[in-house]
């Protein structure tokens, strides 16, 4: 090829590379465009929101897209129309404490899934993925009445109390992370003379930290936007209920404030995008976690 | 090697904790022993109901009114709790002392399950007399025997209609068949120039508002169980006449006009309500929307009158369907009587009755009450007197399985208005035979 | 390490051993404890539960009352509305989940081939997937109102006439399988980290073999990645039988009417019952009409079918089972 190129026309080149230039810009354009339309896909519908949140009641009910008036008193009016702060309470205490039940109950189980050998192990691991995979439909009811009887219905208790007793994603979750730790970690603790809760403890715990951050924040999540256990165990209780139901039921007795209902629903959205971006490396490691490791 | 071998205890400890479970049923209320009646010590009691806003504030007055006349009762009133709230707060045993019910479905499932129970050794001994209230609302408060609710107020459906538009259309009298009302409601229906329908003069779609079968029925002269409790929608010819003439002036523009309307409609409550906004002229309502007329739109020209009644059945016109709201003791109340002070006093004394009927404009129950209300003389509240008192006036059996005939019922119509059914006649028979195959999974 | 005997007895185990072994265990329980109580009490007891319940007639007020297969007939025979909720959950079962992975898939694919931006855009495609369910929903509902929502304003610039979205019976699912894919940006971050993981080496030796774009991504690309995109797959279609939030609080936030005095579940599956899923019907009978006999029979039936995906997934997924396979 370097021989014939040498004498060759060098309009002939220069056209060719003009064709591969015009050929890579109509790419970047068609590329960028693509972007361009996926943005305002995603970011479009919270823009919209946002926009609508502040417009007059009246305008909300027309197609106008800007607001003609800049109503920032509706975002008020989301806390005058319904209790939000006491369901925002309702929703940390569920998420919170769910979360800190879950960690006590769930990294002892991750354990002895994977670093303690006995006999039996896999299969009765296999038990923690059904418990995992099965519709919550299927233990429901019965659930629903065992709690009636202990008279604990028209609280958050019911959807609390069973993280004190292993939560079978989480305990997923983190075995697969404690496999990953080489046994050599383990193997020097106990040549030191540690017991197996030491080991826990001492060596695994902090090397464990990403993951248990994420499962944590799996769980908190969970719990945050949990809708239907809420709505069977709250729905008669509206002081108990938590942001998920309130937002759900958010109207006036009579009709619905788009407006105001827009306010509130990106109050709702707000605190998980917050959080997002402060912890943006935290939350893709702990998504990736579960896809790829699974 | 050890085989552990527990199957036994472990079957013996799961159906312990099967029976164990289901063995705590609340106490249902020993008949017997009701005491002499009044409350000696300060007891606090659970008022619920689904009332808001301006109802609300008509019900928290007269509850402070009963709570000055019974200083040693306090009553924490909770609105806005709907029937399922209700039966899932009583079925768990909360203290839900005294139940409202916005309707009177629920009365067979809560008599016959004894979910509210039953008044009649309170009725007996404090010698209420149940003949003040007519028949009709006699017979949607007991089921099979057993009083378990009483009356508050009662609601009572006829025709709404617009003067002006009326006026513009060429009439001045409201229709009182049910061909005049299709005749004037076809009339009166504007499109756009797309089509779409901007005025209706009167919405055939089921369900639009107030448009339900319940409601249509008694127009029509239809039953919907016979005294056995067979199920007779497919038997009474009046229901197969009834979507007849409903789907006659549907088609006139198709179901998809129609719904589309609808979704463009305001909210039934709201102040938007397509009738008080002037969208439709002829509306069947209940007897209430006067007073949320008169809250959102003061300067409609409106009047009121008797349900227009089938061709057929002249003989009906003054009478329509009745209902009401109903209250109850719930099956785990520890005060049951202060809670039954607080449903007397609301469902027999005049005072009570008149203000919350002024208040919520409902028919006072009581002649008593009727007499001292001042909506005796509104114009606009006379024909449902008339239908109140008319004594071929009805209402829906109860069942026990509350409103599932109704939905059911529903389901098919709204299959028959888009077309999908090839015979009505058979398919009423079909939602007959469903009708009994839901009451059986219910235990009938 | 068992020295066996002869005859299967254990003999000549050192006490020592025996004794660390029992304390091994022991420690084992006490690790496992918390997790083992509850799955007694929240799994296996309901669970056998459920089984006894489908054959009885309970709504909480009276003591359950034993009726045979009746629930049972009844969901086979004579409610339609059982057939409407199955078709309507094999419908987002089939069509969303593919939908859902595919949308990621290329999602995922696109940012690969960034030269610069990468993180920006990949926070845009997964800000979405943050927002609660609750509140996604509600705001497609008002977006997509086919009277004063901004899709159909867009649309009717472009002089077409949108549809009745959520409102429309032939709409609502795929207004629902929207919603799915505005908020794809979880499956795409796991797909994205797959994609990233395919060895270059694959790609280069298939450059040498003069491959196209597409016959890359056929043959080095999807091989590699299949794992995860069954991973997707699975959790996806085990996620859709389950789907209950966004179908009930569409369907209540579009059907536009205040709940009724009767109760909440009244509206759900609006409209006209097209996003009736499964697990919604099931709560409406069980717990909106006090079927809780009847709605363990739906459990019932729920149960086998995802017990088939279940045992489908493991015997397809050993990776799931972890690093070591070896029991002790």
């Amino acid at each position: 090829m370097t021989a014939t190129a040498v004498k060759a026309p060098t309009s002939a080149r220069v056209r060719s590379s003009r064709n591969a230039r015009r050929e890579s810009f109509l790419f970047w354009v068609a590329r960028y465009s693509l972007l361009i339309a996926l943005g305002v896909m995603f970011l479009g519908p919270l823009l919209f929101v946002f926009l609508t949140s502040v417009m007059s009641g009246q305008q909300a009910l027309t197609t106008d897209y800007w607001p003609k008036s800049w109503n920032w008193d509706n975002y008020a009016k989301v806390f005058t129309e319904a209790p939000m702060v006491r369901h925002l309470g309702n929703t940390m205490l569920y998420a919170g404490l769910a979360t800190v039940f879950m960690l006590i109950s769930s990294i002892g189980p991750a354990y002895a899934f994977s670093r303690l050998r006995w006999r039996g192990r896999n299969k009765v691991f296999v038990l923690v993925l059904v418990t995992m995979m099965l519709p919550p439909q299927v233990t429901v009811v019965p659930m629903y009445i065992l709690w009636t009887d202990w008279g604990l219905t028209g609280s958050l208790w019911p959807l609390i109390i069973p993280n004190l007793f292993g939560d079978a994603f989480s305990i997923f979750l983190l075995r697969q992370f404690l496999l990953t730790i080489p046994k050599e970690y383990t193997d020097a603790a106990k040549v030191d003379g540690c017991n197996e809760f030491q080991v826990l403890w001492k060596v695994i715990l902090p090397m464990a930290r990403p993951a248990i951050a994420a499962t944590a924040m799996f769980m908190f999540f969970y719990a945050w936007n949990d809708y239907f256990g809420p709505l069977l165990y709250t729905s008669e209780e509206r002081d108990n209920w938590p942001l998920s139901l309130a937002l759900a039921s958010f109207r006036g007795q009579y009709q619905v404030d788009w407006n105001i209902t827009m306010a509130a629903t990106l109050l709702v959205m707000m605190p998980v995008m917050v959080v997002f971006f402060f912890a943006q490396k935290a939350f893709v490691e702990g998504v990736t976690l579960t896809g790829v490791k699974g | 090697m050890r085989r552990t071998s527990r199957p036994a205890s472990t079957i013996a400890v799961i159906a312990a904790l099967a029976l164990g479970a289901t063995a705590c049923t609340a106490d249902t209320g020993d008949k017997s022993d009701i005491g002499k009646g009044g409350v000696t010590e300060p007891t606090t009691i659970e008022f619920w109901h689904f009332f808001a806003d301006r109802e609300a504030e008509t019900i928290a007055a007269v509850v402070k009114d009963f709570e000055k006349k019974n200083p040693k009762i306090t009553v924490n009133v909770k609105s806005g709790q709907d029937d399922e709230k209700m039966k899932q707060a009583i079925s768990a045993g909360q203290a839900v002392d005294v139940g409202l019910s916005y309707s009177t479905d629920i009365v067979g499932t809560y008599c016959s399950k004894k979910a509210w129970r039953d008044l009649g050794p309170y009725i007996e001994r404090d010698e209420v007399n149940l003949d003040d209230f007519p028949e009709v609302v006699r017979g949607y408060t007991a089921y099979k025997g057993t009083q378990c609710s009483m009356p508050m107020l009662a609601d009572v459906y006829g025709l709404y209609y617009n003067k002006d538009l009326l006026k513009a259309g060429g009439y001045t009298e409201p229709p009182k068949t049910m061909s005049e009302l299709a005749e004037m409601g076809d009339k009166l229906t504007k499109l756009d120039a797309k089509g779409n329908i901007v005025q209706a003069g009167f919405v055939p779609l089921m369900p639009f508002y107030e448009n339900v079968a319940s409601h249509l029925g008694p127009a029509f002269g239809a039953k919907w169980f016979d005294e056995s409790g067979k199920p007779l929608i497919g038997t009474d010819p009046a229901w197969a006449e009834m979507l007849k003439w409903q789907k006659a002036l549907l088609d006139k523009h198709g179901v998809d006009k129609w719904k589309k309307f609808y979704a463009g409609a305001g909210e039934e409550f709201s102040a938007n309500n397509a009738f008080q906004t002037g969208k439709v002229a002829m509306n069947i309502d209940g007897e209430y929307r006067g007073a949320f007329i008169k809250a959102d739109a003061p300067k409609l020209n409106y009047g009121t009158a008797l349900m227009p009644v089938a061709d057929s059945k002249s003989d009906l016109y003054g009478s329509g369907y009745v209902t009401g709201n109903i209250m109850g003791i719930g099956r785990g109340s520890k005060s049951p009587e202060a809670a039954w002070q607080l449903i007397k006093y609301l469902s027999t004394d005049t005072d009570a009755i008149v203000k919350l009927a002024d208040g919520l404009r409902n028919i006072p129950t009581t002649k008593a009450a009727l007499e001292k209300s001042s909506l005796k003389d509104d114009e606009l509240f006379k024909p449902f007197i008339e239908i109140f008192n008319n004594p071929k006036s009805s209402s829906i059996p109860a069942t026990p399985n509350g409103a599932a005939p109704q939905n059911t019922f529903a389901t098919f119509i709204d299959s028959w208005q888009t077309g999908k059914v090839p015979n009505l006649e058979t398919g009423l028979k079909g939602v007959d035979t469903q009708i009994e195959k839901d009451l059986k999974l219910a235990g009938a | 390490m068992t020295i066996t005997a002869t005859r299967g007895t254990r003999v000549d185990v050192p006490a020592a051993l025996r004794k660390k072994r029992r304390r091994h265990r022991l420690v084992v329980l006490a690790f496992l404890a918390p997790w083992i109580a509850g799955f007694l009490m929240f799994f296996g007891y309901p669970f056998v539960a459920t089984v006894y319940y489908s054959f009885t007639r309970y709504d909480l007020f009276t003591p359950p009352e034993f009726v045979g297969l009746l629930n049972y007939e009844f969901m086979v025979k004579d409610d339609p509305t059982v057939r409407i909720a199955v078709r309507n959950t094999l419908w987002l079962v089939a069509l969303m989940v593919p939908a859902k992975i595919l949308f990621a898939l290329g999602l995922a694919q696109i940012l690969t081939r960034l030269k610069s931006g990468v993180g920006f855009w990949r926070s845009v495609f997964y800000l979405p997937a943050l927002a609660p369910p609750v509140a996604a929903t509600i705001a497609f509902v008002f977006l997509f109102n086919p009277e004063y929502g901004v899709a159909n304003a867009v649309l009717g610039v472009f002089g077409v006439d949108g549809p009745g979205w959520f409102t429309d019976p032939d709409w609502s699912k795929p207004s629902l399988t929207l919603l799915a894919l505005w908020g794809a940006g979880d499956v795409m971050i796991i797909l994205l980290a797959a994609l990233l993981d395919v060895p270059r080496d694959l790609y280069d030796a298939a450059d040498v073999d003069g491959a196209g774009p597409t016959q890359k991504f056929r043959f080095v690309t999807l091989p590699t990645i299949s794992p995860v995109l069954g991973f997707a797959a699975i959790t996806g279609v085990i996620q859709t039988l389950q789907y209950f939030t966004q179908a009930a609080v569409a369907s209540g936030v579009a059907s536009n009417r205040a709940s009724t005095g009767k109760g909440g579940s009244d509206v759900l599956g609006f409209p006209e019952q097209s996003t009736l899923t499964y697990p919604l019907w099931l709560y409406v009978r069980g717990f909106g009409q006090n079927y809780l006999g009847y709605a363990s029979a739906l459990a019932m039936a729920l149960l086998v079918v995802a017990f088939a995906l279940t045992v489908l997934m493991l015997w397809r997924a050993p990776a799931l089972m972890g690093g070591e396979g070896e029991n002790s």
